[in-house]
């Protein structure tokens, strides 16, 4: 038993160094409270040292630890994702005006961030029902002391209570789903559910809808993960209170945790193995409803509830907000489809959005520590106030658009193709409806920096050459993956194998 | 006669469906939280149900992690109460409205 | 009726009648005593279904540790009677109601009109070793020894959020 669990621990590695991070964390914040740089240093190491960790593991496929983690391809790089995420928002914490305001002190900042890390690393590994309830809860209470870190402001510590409210209801409704579940067949484990699904599925009768409360009541708990609609109502709070790297941090990282668990679940749990279903790779929830549809559904109104409240925004923080609920219908759309293409262009599209929304993030917050406000209206004559930045975040804009020759056109090109490959003509056609709508907003942001002039005829914005390559480091790759894509098309191609899926 | 599995699964759904009337009618913040302590209850008497009429202990051993978890999410969610009560002495949902739509 | 069938409906109406009485309360004070009320019952409950220490637990964390602590934030905040709020019978309330009560009818009718083999008579006759500290244990540091290692990051992470954001200045 114990030469088994040291075996299990080799392939726990990067998880064992980030929790070594966090604990480094909290006692060097405790040791040095004067100097400033120590605690992002540990915490900007750690990520790294475990990145590299991570990478150590390409190649395996095992579950490890009775079943309760899979390390995997998939896995593998669903934690690239995030930890990439998590490095570039300590970069930008370290550097945020708004996180020092009152000479806050943000040892504990760092080392709950680094915590909600490896939350959401375990989320795309874990193979178990509980493992997956308990990754999602360390992620998403990291993630409430996070958005209301800076107390002082008021809009921040209700955005944190809104955040645990819905927060604690939809994992509530989630873990009646895995009861009924674990009733049904005995399990937690998601391969061994998947054996014994089948048969609650043949038997028929009211198991059966059971079954449909189980899986509905699961997917709440992811839906409120990835801020899908209708599970998305703490979403636009949240990202307009918290600190705007928290909300970049959330916007990505979080969402790319969810995904992972998400697709995992699907394809794990209600993959129909025995081929009756091929066409549709899942089985039915019911007779003529197969759970892909559900999903389909999710996606429908992600997208379009997301773009068209998005419309009517005039702070840019929660614009963007509602864009990444529509990004988050987009992306299900990949999920929808469900096989090794769909997923892939699920994977491909997160590290492109990665780049472009971070990007639009980082750009944002420059200009609010210089001009103060988020306002869409005091974006008028930045084009001219600060030439560099403004073309950056248009370059963004572009890119979540989905506009060639930007990466986020690549994006969406691989999603539409696996929908269409797949016979789901009418969600790429609401998907492209979509996409028209979001251009709207966006042009608007672009429009009144460039073509509307600034009354008041203020100074013009400098920037440091640390933020101005960040901004680059951001933006090269947003523009590069828009015309050499081929590596990273195949990287996601060769990630999609999931542990125990056939 | 011995109570058989339905009545425990029933009852807790009872429970559960008062939690969340609970949550989604009561305004003060610290009562929301009550009542999502007690979904959290329903769900663990059903699991130890299923536990005990499967003969198969994963259900017990959930509700011990969900009670962990409930112990910190409840730490949590007050810390947070206290924090906004600093800033705006409420804890009426209605009144913690500077974001809306 | 026998002894457990007597302890049973006793312990469920108990529980079922203080949950009401939490959501009805308009004291919050009163609202986490019927709480407690409550957290008892289930606790009878989990002896009759042979979780021992999960039982012990259930009094420990929830009536020990969480509702002090509530009570505690109550009082703190004097949310006492002229805290009262005025509470808001809305859409909300009904549009919740309706859909809660349709759950438990559409559960009942799985549960009543079902001749399911998974929703058994009996209990399982290995149930009476599994809730012991013994069963428990064994399980917690055998298979389920990765969540368990995980949850002491959750609290850890609980404990220090907590204090920061509670503690009066950074």
């Amino acid at each position: 038993m114990a030469s088994h669990m040291l075996k299990d621990a080799a392939l726990f590695l990067p998880e064992i160094a980030l929790t070594v991070t966090i604990l480094a964390a909290i006692v060097a914040d405790l040791i040095f409270r004067r100097v400033r740089a120590v605690v992002p240093g540990i915490v900007l190491a750690g990520l790294i040292a475990t990145g590299f960790l991570v990478l150590g593991q390409q190649g395996s496929s095992v579950a490890i630890f009775s079943s309760m983690i899979a390390v995997d391809a998939f896995a593998v790089y669903f934690k690239l994702v995030i930890l990439l995420a998590a490095v570039v928002v300590v970069v930008f914490s370290f550097g945020s005006a708004e996180l020092q305001t009152g000479g806050r002190k943000l040892g504990e900042y760092y080392a709950l961030l680094a915590a909600a890390v490896l939350g959401m690393m375990l989320m795309a590994g874990a193979n178990n029902l509980l493992m997956m309830y308990l990754a999602l809860e360390l992620s998403s209470i990291s993630s409430y002391l996070l958005s209301g870190y800076t107390r002082e402001a008021a809009d921040s510590s209700e955005a944190s209570l809104k955040y645990v409210i819905y927060g604690a209801l939809s994992s509530g409704l989630m873990l009646y789903g895995i009861s009924i579940l674990y009733g049904l067949t005995g399990s937690l484990d998601l391969a061994t559910i998947n054996h014994i699904v089948p048969v609650v599925i043949s038997a028929g009768g009211p198991p059966l809808y059971g079954l449909l409360i189980a899986g509905i009541l699961t997917l709440a708990g992811f839906g409120y993960k990835i801020s899908a609609v209708p599970f998305h109502f703490w979403a636009p709070d949240v990202y307009e209170g918290a600190p705007i790297t928290i909300t970049a941090f959330l916007a990505v990282a979080s969402k790319a945790g969810g995904f992972a668990m998400l697709i995992r679940f699907l394809k794990v749990t209600f993959f129909d193995a025995t081929g009756v279903m091929a066409a549709a790779g899942t089985w039915e929830a019911v007779r003529g409803l197969r759970w892909v549809d559900l999903v389909a559904i999710l996606s429908v109104l992600s997208m379009t509830v997301g773009n068209l409240t998005a419309i009517w925004q005039n702070n840019l923080k929660r614009l963007l907000a509602y864009s990444s609920i529509a990004h988050a219908g987009y992306m299900l759309m990949g999920v929808a489809v469900l096989n090794d293409e769909g997923i892939a262009a699920v994977m491909l599209y997160f590290v492109i959005y990665l780049f472009m929304n971070l990007g639009a993030f980082y750009a944002v917050m420059l200009i609010a520590d210089k001009t103060g406000s988020e306002d869409i209206d005091d974006y008028k004559g930045l084009g001219s106030r600060a030439p560099f930045l403004a073309v950056a975040l248009a370059i963004f804009l572009i890119s979540l658009s989905g506009l060639p020759p930007t990466a986020g056109f690549i994006g969406k090109l691989y999603l539409f193709a696996a929908l269409i490959n797949k016979g789901w003509i009418w969600l790429a056609i609401v998907g492209a409806l979509n996409s028209v709508i979001a251009l709207y907003y966006y042009v608007r942001v672009i429009r009144n920096m460039f073509l509307r002039t600034d009354e008041q005829q203020s100074a013009p914005l400098s920037l440091s050459g640390m933020q101005m390559t960040m901004v680059l480091a951001l933006l090269v790759p947003t523009l590069l993956f828009g015309l050499y894509f081929g590596p990273l098309v195949q990287l996601a191609q060769a990630s999609v194998r999931i542990f125990g899926a056939p | 006669m011995e109570i058989p599995l339905s009545y425990y699964l029933l009852l807790g759904a009872i429970l559960f469906a008062i939690g969340v009337v609970g949550t989604l009618t009561r305004r003060n913040a610290i009562v929301i939280f009550m009542c999502i302590e007690l979904m959290l209850n329903s769900v663990n008497l059903s699991l130890i149900a299923f536990s005990a009429f499967l003969g198969e202990i994963t259900g017990m051993v959930t509700v011990f992690f969900v009670m962990a978890v409930a112990a910190a999410e409840a730490a949590v969610g007050l810390a947070i109460v206290i924090a906004l009560y600093r800033n705006k002495p409420t804890v009426n949902v209605d009144e913690i409205n500077i974001l809306k739509w | 009726m026998t002894a457990e069938s007597l302890a049973f409906f006793f312990l469920a109406a108990f529980a079922v009648s203080t949950a009401i009485l939490m959501v009805l309360q308009r004291n919050p004070v009163m609202s986490a005593i019927c709480m407690i009320g409550t957290f008892f019952s289930l606790a009878g409950l989990y002896l009759l279904l042979h979780a021992q220490l999960l039982a012990v637990l259930q009094v420990v964390i929830y009536t020990g540790a969480i509702m002090v602590l509530v009570l505690f934030v109550i009082m703190l905040l004097n949310l006492g009677d002229e805290a009262r709020l005025r509470e808001r019978y809305d859409l909300a309330m009904g549009v919740g109601t309706v859909l809660a009560a349709g759950f438990v009818v559409e559960l009942f009718f799985i549960l009543f009109y079902s001749g399911d083999p998974a929703l058994r008579a009996s209990m399982d006759p290995r149930a009476a070793a599994l809730g012991t500290v013994e069963g428990m244990g064994g399980a917690l540091f055998g298979r389920f020894v990765l969540p368990f290692e995980m949850t002491s990051v959750l609290l850890l992470v609980a404990v220090v959020g907590a204090v920061v954001l509670a503690k009066r200045k950074g």
